[in-house]
């Protein structure tokens, strides 16, 4: 495809090039004797007309001032320019000399010397107008419309019409007597095609885009290249080399040139009229590139620190302020903080106040715009701040405010009175609209990346927490022994755990403590550590308990407190021997549709008594399991999940679960439990807290 | 969530915190502040009255036992009334009623400071 396209590009340019040394060679004939000029003359132009049609394609191939470089293009044109001029007048000059007034020469075939030097000049003329008419285009098209392009190609084709009207074999028929018609038709012509030169010469919006130093330059480099051009132009008005070699293309020639000099003339009009703006446009374009420059920010900063650095920065130069300082709302303390400054000396950042009920924060209180104030020292409102920051003299603050809330202010300040227009006020405010956002999302996202590793940590806790409660469960003959423990993702105070006693003895505990998250878990560690030391050296529940109360009570917060029962199977005997320290009570089912029955003995919570009336109030108590009989233990993680329309499960509904199951095995006793609570719950199927115990006599 | 509402009365000697709805971890912070706030005035006789108390979990308990020891140090004491039987029910089986007066309601709680 590139070949080809090169290829192709390559042939457009040496197939004009080609047509017009077949011109060449045709005169060369003439001039040499061989073919009569009369007879021949209407061939060469047309030679050199196709020539001519097939290389205007260039114009649209040129590459200067394409890329929106304006000022090369204009360059290139200008010593395009500057050259052709020095070159025309040295080789009239020259020529003059020689042979007379080029009007007075009776044709180009008089000797080889005078037709080398008029092809060679047509031939670079014509380049050289290919060239400009290229730049000018691509200068026409900056900031292009629908009707750009139309027009350019309007002009061109007129152009090119109008050319060959011109040329020798259309015209020879009028020679001596041109008849009136042609000259009509003549005159609309150059009309037609100089309103499209004054259409097109209008396209000039690339000034625009110039700094104010390019305009300068511009200007100066117009205030030469102008006369240069008309003069050019006058110069080959009378002495039009292309003209005399072909009458087609010496039209063209022209009239491009007198296209260029409008154009150009238009240009530095128009640059006239933009020099005095140059400076606010260049402010504008600054403004607008520090706005920019903070979408940016927005996009990419998300370490809070380092935007708000950019935000007082960006907000200094939008302003062109001399300092700049922005105060945020802390969340922790609802205070104002001093969070960046900018030309702010140590000691004026040190001795910042928050200004919370300030007649500044009064004042955005009922006002939504900025602050502007070009004499702060008779301003009632901010006087105060000349007291902080002497060179003060005129100031701009803007609330930031989010969701009607504010979270804080930026100001702008500079070292002299009337220093701020509305436009920087409005320029402020929008400025800090976009700062507002950016400093909502690092604060976001720096909460999500906290959030995040809490999750993470919040994670192993859990894990390390289900590590602590017993993989196995024990085995103990005669009974069977099951534990469900759902605890979602959380750490909670949920447990149970069973010691090996010795002498067919078996303790089990269930226990919750108080609260939820992280202490909840501590405290189960704790006591589950405590059990473990004292359920080996003591033979009773409750001696066990009284003495864990005591050590508990010694070594937590006071608003916390455990409830469990521990109990001691005997599987010889065939009895359990419990103790209920403020936990649910056990249910007892004997296999059957009989009811359930509940084990309440007296007893309080560890951990809310230091032991005087723990030890009074807890009762020990003992039953003997006889076959198929079913105790569950259970936490009020079961009984206290709650479905969609935050109704409680509930004691009776488990009761009925257990009624319901108790008959079944070990197993499915579980898996009965587990999907009444589930059923109830219904949509909201999760709950994170279901702790049980069963223990069947077999 | 659901919610929670501490209503506060005070009377010369004595003072009634009426609480109301969910009381668990989340919203057992309001009532800490309730009962923090009259220590700090140094009203130290207290009664929590539980009429329209629909729940109320373990940390919800806690929040009495955070705070009795100060304020029967200081002289005072919380007594607790008007609680439904389901309440009642969650009080009973942590022993609270050997911790705490419990009454079914204001008034007799009042003629016992």
């Amino acid at each position: 495809m590139i070949k080809e396209t090169k290829r192709l590009s390559k042939l457009s340019l040496l197939l004009p090039l080609g047509i017009f040394a077949g011109a060449i060679f045709i005169d060369i004939n003439i001039l040499s004797g061989v073919l009569e000029e009369s007879k021949s003359q209407n061939l060469r132009e047309w030679f050199i007309v196709v020539a001519f049609a097939l290389s205007l394609p260039l114009v649209y191939k040129q590459k200067w001032a394409s890329d929106r470089n304006v000022l090369r293009g204009l360059r290139f044109v200008f010593f395009l320019v500057l050259f052709t001029y020095i070159a025309l007048l040295t080789s009239k000059a020259n020529f003059v000399r020689i042979h007379g007034e080029l009007n007075e020469m009776a044709s180009i075939y008089d000797d080889y010397r005078s037709y080398i030097f008029v092809m060679s000049w047509a031939f670079f003329l014509t380049v050289f107008v290919l060239l400009s008419l290229g730049t000018l285009r691509n200068m026409i098209f900056i900031k292009r419309k629908k009707s750009t392009s139309r027009n350019f190609n309007l002009l061109m084709v007129a152009l090119f019409i109008f050319s060959l009207m011109n040329a020798g074999f259309f015209r020879r028929h009028t020679v001596g007597a041109m008849a009136g018609s042609s000259v009509t038709l003549n005159y609309i012509f150059s009309f037609i095609v100089i309103n499209l030169m004054v259409i097109n010469s209008f396209r000039v919006s690339w000034i625009n885009y110039l700094n104010k130093k390019q305009k300068l330059a511009c200007f100066w480099g117009g205030i030469i290249f102008l006369p240069l051009q008309v003069h050019l132009n006058v110069i080959l008005y009378g002495f039009n080399m292309t003209e005399i070699f072909s009458p087609a293309l010496g039209q063209f020639v022209n009239y491009s040139i007198l296209f260029l000099t409008v154009y150009i003339a238009f240009a530095f009009i128009a640059l006239l009229a933009h020099l005095p703006t140059a400076k606010l446009y260049d402010k504008k374009m600054h403004q607008i590139g520090s706005l920019h420059n903070l979408s940016r920010a927005v996009s990419s900063e998300f370490e809070i620190d380092k935007l708000v650095r950019s935000i007082v920065r960006l907000a200094n130069e939008v302003t062109e302020s001399d300092f700049s300082w922005l105060e945020l709302v802390d969340k922790k303390s609802n205070k104002l903080q001093l969070v960046s400054a900018l030309h702010l000396t140590e000691s004026e950042k040190r001795s910042w106040q928050p200004s919370t009920d300030s007649k500044v924060d009064k004042w955005f209180a009922e006002h939504p715009e900025p602050l502007l104030s070009n004499q702060v020292i008779k301003s009632l409102l901010v006087k105060d701040f000349k007291k902080w920051k002497r060179e003060l003299e005129s100031l701009v603050a803007v609330a930031l405010r989010t969701g009607g809330h504010t979270i804080g202010y930026l100001y702008v300040g500079k070292k002299v009175t009337y220093g701020f227009e509305q436009d920087d006020v409005d320029m402020l405010r929008a400025f800090s609209e976009q700062a507002v956002v950016a400093i909502e999302n690092a604060r976001l996202v720096q909460e999500s990346i906290v959030k995040e590793r809490l999750e993470e940590e919040l994670k192993i806790a859990h894990e390390t927490q289900r590590q602590l409660l017993p993989k196995n469960m024990p085995v103990v003959p005669g009974f069977g022994i099951d534990a469900i423990c759902n605890s979602a993702n959380e750490v909670g105070g949920d447990y149970y755990d069973f010691f090996e006693l010795g002498k067919n003895k078996t303790g089990v505990v269930v226990g919750d403590v108080s609260g939820k998250g992280a202490s909840a878990a501590f405290y189960m560690a704790e006591i589950k550590g405590i059990m473990q030391a004292l359920a080996r050296g003591n033979q009773s529940p409750k001696q066990t308990l009284i003495l864990a109360n005591r050590i508990f009570y010694g070594n937590i917060d006071r608003k916390n407190f455990i409830t469990l029962i521990y109990g001691i199977i005997d599987a010889k005997k065939k009895r359990f021997t419990f103790c209920r320290a403020g936990h649910c009570p056990i249910l007892l089912a004997s296999g059957g549709d009989d009811g359930v029955r509940l084990l309440e003995p007296k007893g309080i919570g560890l951990g809310l008594d230091p032991g005087v009336l723990f030890d009074e109030t807890l009762e020990e108590c003992s039953i003997v399991l006889e076959k198929n009989q079913v105790l569950l233990l259970y936490t009020d993680g079961a009984t206290d999940a709650r479905n969609d329309e935050g109704e409680l499960y509930g004691e009776e509904r488990l009761e009925e679960s257990f009624l319901k199951s108790n008959q079944l095995d070990l197993s499915a006793i579980k898996e009965q439990l587990v999907k009444d609570l589930l059923d109830f719950l219904g949509k909201k199927n999760i709950f994170d807290d279901m702790t049980c115990v069963i223990i069947k006599a077999l | 969530m659901e919610n929670f509402a501490v209503q506060r009365v005070d009377n010369v000697a004595y003072s009634i915190l009426k609480v109301g709805g969910f009381l668990d971890a989340h919203t057992a912070p309001q009532l800490e502040d309730a009962i923090q706030n009259l220590v700090d005035e140094n009203r130290c006789k207290i009664i929590v009255s539980f009429t329209d108390l629909k729940y109320i979990s373990s940390a919800g308990l806690g929040v009495f036992m955070g705070f009795i020891e100060q304020v029967r140090n200081m002289g005072g004491d919380i007594k607790l009334s008007n609680m439904t039987p389901k309440i009642f029910r969650v009080f009973d089986l942590l022993g609270f009623p050997t911790l705490y007066d419990i009454f079914d309601d204001e008034h007799e709680a009042i003629e016992k400071f």
